[in-house]
Order: C-alpha cells, then structure tokens, then sequence
C-alpha cells in the first residue's frame, strides 16, 4: 500500500465529491453561526417581546411562550448543540484511537483485555444509562458531553486496532522498530498518520450521533435548563403546548437544524469513507 | 456472561455511589416518611448492614425475580415490567422486522447499482430519516396525520379494546419506527453491497455469466447481510429503549413511557429495574448475534 495516495492525494480529491462540498460548506456556516452568535443574532435570547407571534417581519421566525425571538434562540442554541456535540465526539475518538492504538500495537494480552473491555462497553445501552445518571445528577451540559464520550469510544477503537494491526507490519514501521526507536515514538510518528483517516469519518459520525443523543436528552427534560440547546427548544414547545396549539414554528426549526447539522456531517463521513474505498480499488 | 455480571454490578453502585442519601436514591424523592418508618426501612432494606452483605443480598434479589418495590406505584416493580413491557413488543417487533427486511432488500439494491434517479432520491430521502432525532419525525408525523388530516388518533393503545381499534392506534407509530430501522439497515446494507461488489467472487458470477440480479441475491447478499446481523441484534437487544421516544410522543403506556414517568416522578425503583431488563435483553441479544454470525460465516469460531 503506498501512503502517499492516501495521505498526500487525499485533500485534492476528496474536493471533487458533491457530497463533500455540500456537507463541508454547511459544517462551515454552522460552526461560524455558533461563532458569532452575538453579531448576527437580532435580538438577545433572553429578550423578552409579545408572545406566541407566528413568524413576520419584527420576528422572523416568529416567538414562543415567553415572548423569547425564536430566530436569536436558535442561533445561541447553536453554541450548546455543537458545545455538547464536538465534547462528546472529541473525548471519545481520543480515548477510542488510544484504545485501538494500544490494542492493536501491543497485540497479545493488552489487545484481548482491551477488546474485552470494549465488548463490554458495546453492550451497555447507552441511553438508558444517559438516563439513570442524570436522573440521579441533575446534569449540566459538560457533564452529558463527558458521559456520551465515555460511552462512545467502542467503534472508533475497533476500527482503529484493525487498522493498527494491518499499519504495524509495514515495512516502514518494522524499519523503525530495527532502528530502535521506542514504541511510543513509532506510534506518534509513523502509526497515527497512517491511520488517521479512518479516525476522521469516525469523528464525524461520533459528532452526529452525539448530537442526536443530547438533543434527545434534553427532549427528555433532562437537558441544562441554564443552556438554550436545540433539543431544549423542542422539549419547551412540547411540554409547554406548543405542539398542542399548532404553533409549529416553535419546534419546527429547531428539529430542521438538527437535522441539517447532523446530515452534514454524516455527508462529509460518508465522503471520506468513499475516498477510501476508492484508493483501495486503485491498488 | 461477564459483561452481564459487569453491568447489574454497575446497578448495584450507582445508587449508593451518587450523592444523597441511600434511602432517597434507593426509594424515590417524593416519598414523605416518618422517622421511625426511615429507621425501620433502613433496618428492612438492608442499608445497615455491610456492602458485602447488602450485594450478595442484591444478586439474590435478582436470581429470584424480585426487582424490589414502587413506593410511587404502590406495586411490585417486577410486576408493572410485566404488564408494561408486552405493549412495547406490540409495537417494536413488527417494526424491527418490517425496517430489517424492507432495509436490506432495498439497500442492497441501491448498493447494487445506484445510478438512476430514483435510487439516488431514495438514498437521499432516507439519509435525511436517518440524520432525524426519532422523537422529531414522531412530532412531524403526529401532527400531520393525527392533527392536521385527523387520520389517526392522538394517542394510547386503544379507546375500546378490539384488535382494529387497536391497529388503527399503532399504525402510525409502527410506520415510524420501521422508518427509522429501515433508515439504519439501508444504509448499513448499502455500504457492505457497495464493498462487496468489487470482489473477486463477484466478478467471478459475472464472468460466468449470471444474470445480475442473480448474482446480487445468490452470491453477493449473503455476504454483505454479516453486518446487518450485528445491528439486527443490538436493535432487539435495544428494542425496550428503541421505542422510548415514539410512546413519548404518542403517549403510549409501554415500556419507554414507564422510564420517562419514573424518571419525572424520580422514582427510582423502576428506573433501576426497567436498565436491568434492558440490559439482560441487550447482552442476550448480543449472544444470539454471535451464534448466527458463526452460522452465517463459518469462518468465524463462537
């Protein structure tokens, strides 16, 4: 396997993907929306107008229960929703690439304890755990993010130590280990590389799946009441009659934004997973 | 058997590792108590003696069915599982199995050759399913059938009893559902034809001059449906929680509405018993997975 058609090519090529673009641009403009929630929403979250207005041109998007603007909660809600979103994806790809790493570096016993660990780990259901203890904690938003990445780290670590066990018999790596150096440096320098595109779609799928998990908690009620998230702006209108009344804009755009965020993402996994597919058939 | 033993253990500790007291986490919050009687259930309960004795006393509880008492509910814990947990399998079983088979037939067939325009909006369409929280397209399609068409009924499991009452109230949520396990099984299927179709037993039928869709079902599918097994047995071992958000929404009294009900009234009891059910289907699940795998591809050992 040459690594330069995989390392080196793969930033050109995976701009000619559709699905790429339009999942990167999208990704880009949410991520600058939660940015610079202050410049461009229109009003304070906070702020509080008539309520139940349906969207017109004071309030574009219309105000809920409280007579919140609609339009300048889901720009702050953006904030929360990704907060707990990329949390969660980055704590558990960091344990899961760690795990794989070690597993499939090591080999022997460290992989079969590892692996029996991550079995372990696969068969807990997770949301109801989520549930158990938050019910019990009275959760803030960090916390959600921190359990979801203990939780979520299983498949990156699997795919991870495939990929390991496959990097660690390359000619270069056994180079390496002739030469001497530490297995910690031969992991850093020329394991990691080798294997980090397969730990970027897992990120981004880790991402959407967070996403969804905290909107899902939140509808719950179980969210950070002080945090105005995507999820928390569905579970008000639901609880608070929104649904009830026909108030539609109230809950509409919210569950539309996660929806878009999380398909963008999935987009820009499914591009890179392509990627890879076809640098295998190439060789 | 291990990740079982792990995991009821797990049960075991976090309501007496939590902050509070054992009793409240144990009971629920919103028992009010004399002190005399908080003595009493302390001395019952067990809280008095040691750890040790207090979980092997836990495992015994447990080997005997008994998931202790609801002092919300005023009924044994086991029993409100009972009468609860039948109207989930109502509800999620034909979905799982509808969402498997429709998802794998029409995502191997996307896999296969996914060039017309039809499969490409098909592909789409079920991308966006699949990138929906479960409990928002529940709310989108509560309210375009039930309030705006006024097709089906606005909630429960039934108003009179009989068998088309009944389905009348559970089409809508089923269809959901099997939305949601055909979205996941599509696209799973999808990816494993798509690897599986450039393999070398493939091009093989094909130069042997199989018809293509022979070649998909009688040589390609048996192999690319490895994965779906997987995901096949996590969605039943997770069945209970599957359908959490769906009877939420539709305020249907199984299995899911029971947890949200616990949990808003923290009536803990049920919480921690409703995770042990849960958990037992799931790593069960898990175990039957693994021997279909062994059945499926002999190449793996169980």
């Amino acid at each position: 396997m040459s690594e330069a058609a995989i390392t080196g090519k793969a930033p050109e090529v995976i701009w000619k993907s559709k699905s790429w673009c339009i999942g990167f641009i999208l990704f880009l403009s949410f991520l600058l929306m939660a940015l610079f929630a202050a410049e461009i929403a229109p009003y304070d979250p906070w702020a509080r107008f008539e309520p139940y207005q349906p969207p017109g041109s004071e309030h574009i998007l219309g105000t809920n229960d409280m007579g919140h603007d609609i339009l300048s909660e889901l720009i702050y809600g953006s904030r929360a929703s990704l907060l707990a979103g990329f949390g969660a994806a980055i704590l558990a790809t960091f344990i899961g690439t760690l795990v794989g790493l070690a597993a499939g570096y090591f080999k022997g016993m460290t992989d079969e304890a590892l692996m029996g660990i991550t079995d372990i780990f696969l068969m807990i259901p997770q949301i109801p755990l989520i549930i158990v203890l938050a019910a019990f904690l009275r959760p803030s938003l960090y916390l959600i993010a921190i359990i979801m990445g203990l939780l979520w780290w299983t498949s990156t670590a699997r795919v991870v130590r495939s990929k390991t066990l496959q990097v660690r018999e390359m000619g270069y790596v056994q180079a390496a280990r002739s030469l001497g150096f530490s297995d910690p440096h031969i992991i850093l320098t020329d394991v990691l590389p080798n294997i980090l595109y397969v730990i970027m779609p897992k990120f981004l799928l880790a991402i959407a799946s967070a996403m969804i998990a905290e909107a899902s908690i939140s509808f719950l009620g179980l969210g950070d009441i002080t945090m105005k998230s995507w999820g928390m702006m569905i579970n008000n209108a639901f609880n608070r009659g929104g649904f009830i009344n026909g108030y539609w804009w109230w809950y509409l755009t919210p569950g539309l934004c996660i929806t878009l965020f999380v398909l963008c993402v999935v987009l820009m996994g499914c591009a890179f997973e392509e990627q890879e597919n076809e640098t295998m058939r190439l060789q | 058997m291990v990740a079982l033993f792990i995991i009821i253990s797990m049960n075991f500790i976090i309501p007496r590792a939590m902050p509070g007291d054992e009793l409240t986490n144990l009971l629920g919050e919103d028992v009010t108590i004399t002190d005399s009687t908080i003595v009493e259930l302390r001395h019952e309960m067990g809280l008095d003696r040691t750890w040790t004795e207090q979980y092997l006393d836990y495992w015994w509880k447990i080997l005997h069915l008994d998931l202790g008492y609801s002092f919300h509910l005023h009924s044994d814990v086991s029993r409100i599982i009972v009468s609860r947990i039948k109207w989930t399998l109502l509800l999620a079983l034909p979905s799982i199995l509808l969402g498997a088979m429709a998802g794998t037939v029409l995502g191997a067939l996307a896999g296969w050759d996914g060039r017309n325009a039809g499969r490409k909006i098909q592909t789409l369409l079920l991308l966006a399913v699949y990138c929906t929280p479960p409990y928002f397209l529940c709310l989108l399609a509560l309210y375009l059938f039930s309030f705006k068409l006024d097709l089906f009924p606005m909630k429960g499991f039934y108003i009179t009893g009989s068998t088309l009452d009944i389905a009348h109230h559970v089409f809508l949520p089923i269809l959901v559902m099997t939305l949601f396990s055909l979205s996941r099984n599509y696209m799973i299927m999808r990816g494993s034809v798509i690897q599986e179709k450039s393999s070398l037993y493939a091009a093989f039928a094909r130069a042997k001059g199989l018809y293509n869709e022979e070649i998909l079902f009688r040589h390609v599918f048996r192999n690319a449906l490895l994965p779906i097994i997987t995901l096949l047995a996590m969605d039943f071992g997770f069945m209970l929680s599957g359908a959490l958000f769906i009877e939420i929404v539709f305020s249907m009294n199984g299995m899911g509405n029971l947890i949200y009900d616990s949990l808003l009234a923290r009536d803990y009891p049920v919480l921690q018993g409703s995770f042990l059910i849960i958990t037992i289907m799931a790593v069960s699940a898990n175990m039957l997975a693994d021997l279909l795998y062994s059945r499926f591809d002999p190449r793996v050992k169980w």
